[in-house]
């Protein structure tokens, strides 16, 4: 990572510039990040939306693991996949690292499951929560952007609907 | 437009304060297009309620509100700014281009809104933070207890690899996988029980004995403070049953209540094993903890510091004496000569039928049969013991030649 090579000073202030309220120090910081995720636990878990789902890992509320079903009327229906979820100091400021655990052919996720979708990136806003990530990958996986794929096999492929859904259920492994 | 609005309606908040909080929201949002003056209530759900004076940011109460100046969105101040400056220079919410915070302002209209409607903010916010320190808490203790259960893990795979060893010497073939959850009131084998399925499976995975003579002092206090605990809790403690290799089983283990008397040894235990140990392996491992805590009690004053000694030369040996194979005359020297009589004969084990009976269980049935045969509920297994007729005490110095199988009895 570039981050190792960084000057620490940089690396520090890079990291605290995102944080609320940057002088009444990290914990504090974190704690704000915790409330805000665990509020969005809740509404989440009351929300009950269907083919998303959500959950922190372990005892560490900064590392969840998400499920998504493909939507139906897609190539991805029926096929269920896992996903996690890493949220840095900075969130909500900063977008969480998504990527998939589960195995996903799609042009626009690679092979290490890391997923090309802008409001992850650029277009992070602070509004976007898990839920709406995870409902933005839901879609993206019916809609693919076959502009810029990561998978060119995949978006090659998409033209042909039937051969790409038989590509797709054959090599599915959960 | 809505400036205008929140500020007329302001003044009826004055005014039917008095009236709830549901009226005063309603005053406030539903009077959009024509302020109600009069005093008609509206009912507002306090759902709706909270999303109005909710920041999107944080998703907690709105605090020193700032509204964006062309597209009127709320934030908090704190929320906005760090949003600005983190990330791109438009509104959070719908993307409108923000050039700096000029672009927003105070809207301190909304700040007195919200006091009004909640007066006792700091108290809400007081609660709200207890909430959390309780719950930062919690995490903090089950990630201790996780990593004790990790060191008692492993522990327990150093310990059952060093039995391998001992078990070569003493060339011994008990099979009996009892993983010592029954030992009430102490933490650690508590812990090292839930922790069971990774040793359990092994063949001579014996938590509570297994650990030596230098182990033993200490536990003597544990054990000697067993009885009350086992008798005042009804109920095993719950435990989180994860799935091994092989199957376990969890059950309770009584005395007889018309069998076996005050003076005789009568606690309950609770016994978490695999599902394939059958009665007779039960009954032996009964038979070897009542000898061994009839030794920790009259041997101790005798043993005296000598025990000690052989607790740092003698580690593996008595540890592996201990470890349920006393019983084909292993155990080293003069320590195990007490523990070389254990038999599975000494103890009946019963099961109660349906009409209150009690019915003898024959020694070679596994467990998990008894518990689909004659149990069938869904809570753990009860079983009852009883001293074998002909041997009513576990006496150590006792030949256990006993040729009719305890099976035969009938209770």
């Amino acid at each position: 990572m570039a981050s190792q090579n960084m000057d620490p000073a940089a690396a520090a202030a890079s990291s605290t510039v995102a944080l609320k309220g940057s002088e009444s120090g990290g914990s504090a910081a974190r704690s704000s990040v915790s409330k805000r995720l665990q509020q969005e636990l809740m509404t989440l878990m009351m929300s009950g939306d269907k083919g998303i789902s959500a959950f922190p890992e372990s005892d560490n509320l900064f590392k969840w693991i998400g499920t998504i079903d493909g939507a139906q009327g897609t190539v991805y229906e029926g096929l269920r996949y896992r996903l996690s979820l890493d949220f840095p100091a900075g969130y909500p400021y900063q977008a969480p690292r998504v990527k998939f655990v589960t195995p996903c052919f799609h042009p626009n996720v690679d092979e290490q499951g890391f997923i090309c979708l802008d409001i992850l990136k650029d277009k992070w806003s602070a509004l976007y929560d898990v839920r709406s990530i995870l409902l933005s990958i839901q879609s993206l996986l019916g809609e693919p952007n076959n502009e810029s794929p990561l998978n060119m096999t995949a978006a090659e492929l998409w033209e042909d609907q039937e051969a790409f859904k038989a590509h797709l259920h054959s090599t599915f492994q959960k | 437009m809505f400036l205008v609005t929140l500020n007329s309606s302001h003044s009826s908040v004055k005014s039917c304060m008095s009236v709830g909080i549901l009226s005063i929201m309603l005053c406030v949002f539903v009077c959009v297009q024509e302020a109600i003056m009069d005093g008609t209530e509206v009912a507002v759900s306090p759902r709706s309620l909270h999303s109005e004076l909710m920041c999107p940011i944080c998703l907690d109460m709105l605090k020193n509100t700032m509204t964006t100046k062309e597209c009127l969105h709320r934030f908090c101040s704190d929320c906005i700014v760090t949003a600005l400056r983190s990330g791109n220079k438009e509104c959070p919410t719908c993307r409108k281009k923000l050039v700096s915070r000029r672009s927003l302002r105070r809207d301190s209209n909304f700040d007195a809104l919200i006091s009004k409607i909640y007066p006792s903010r700091d108290e809400y916010e007081a609660h709200q933070r207890r909430v959390l320190d309780r719950l930062n808490r919690l995490h903090n203790k089950e990630a201790l207890s996780s990593s004790i259960e990790e060191g008692l893990r492993q522990q327990a795979r150093y310990r059952s690899e060093r039995n391998h060893r001992v078990k070569k010497q003493t060339q011994e073939s008990d099979n009996t996988t009892f993983s010592g959850g029954e030992d009430n009131g102490d933490a650690r084998s508590h812990l090292s029980h839930d922790s069971a399925p990774s040793h359990t499976p092994h063949p001579c995975g014996q938590t509570p004995s297994e650990a030596g003579p230098s182990r033993k002092r200490p536990r003597v206090s544990d054990d000697g403070s067993g009885p009350e605990a086992d008798s005042g809790s009804p109920t095993p403690p719950m435990r989180r049953h994860k799935e091994g290799p092989a199957s376990e089983i969890e059950l309770v283990f009584r005395p007889h209540p018309q069998l076996v008397h005050d003076q005789d040894y009568n606690q309950t235990r609770y016994v978490k094993t695999t599902a394939n140990a059958t009665v007779d392996h039960l009954s032996k491992y009964l038979a070897l903890r009542i000898a061994l805590e009839d030794r920790q009690t009259n041997g101790e004053t005798e043993e005296g510091g000598g025990g000690e000694d052989r607790g740092a030369e003698g580690g593996e040996q008595g540890g592996g004496g201990e470890s349920g194979r006393a019983a084909a005359g292993g155990g080293g020297g003069g320590e195990g000569s007490s523990l070389s009589n254990i038999s599975e004969k000494q103890y009946t084990i019963y099961i109660m039928t349906r009409g209150g009976q009690f019915s003898t269980l024959n020694g070679s049935l596994t467990l998990e049969l008894v518990n689909e045969k004659y149990w069938k509920v869904r809570r753990p297994l009860e079983l009852y013991y009883a001293p074998t007729k002909d041997q009513q005490q576990p006496q150590p110095q006792q030949q256990p030649q006993q040729k009719s199988p305890p099976s035969q009895r009938d209770g």
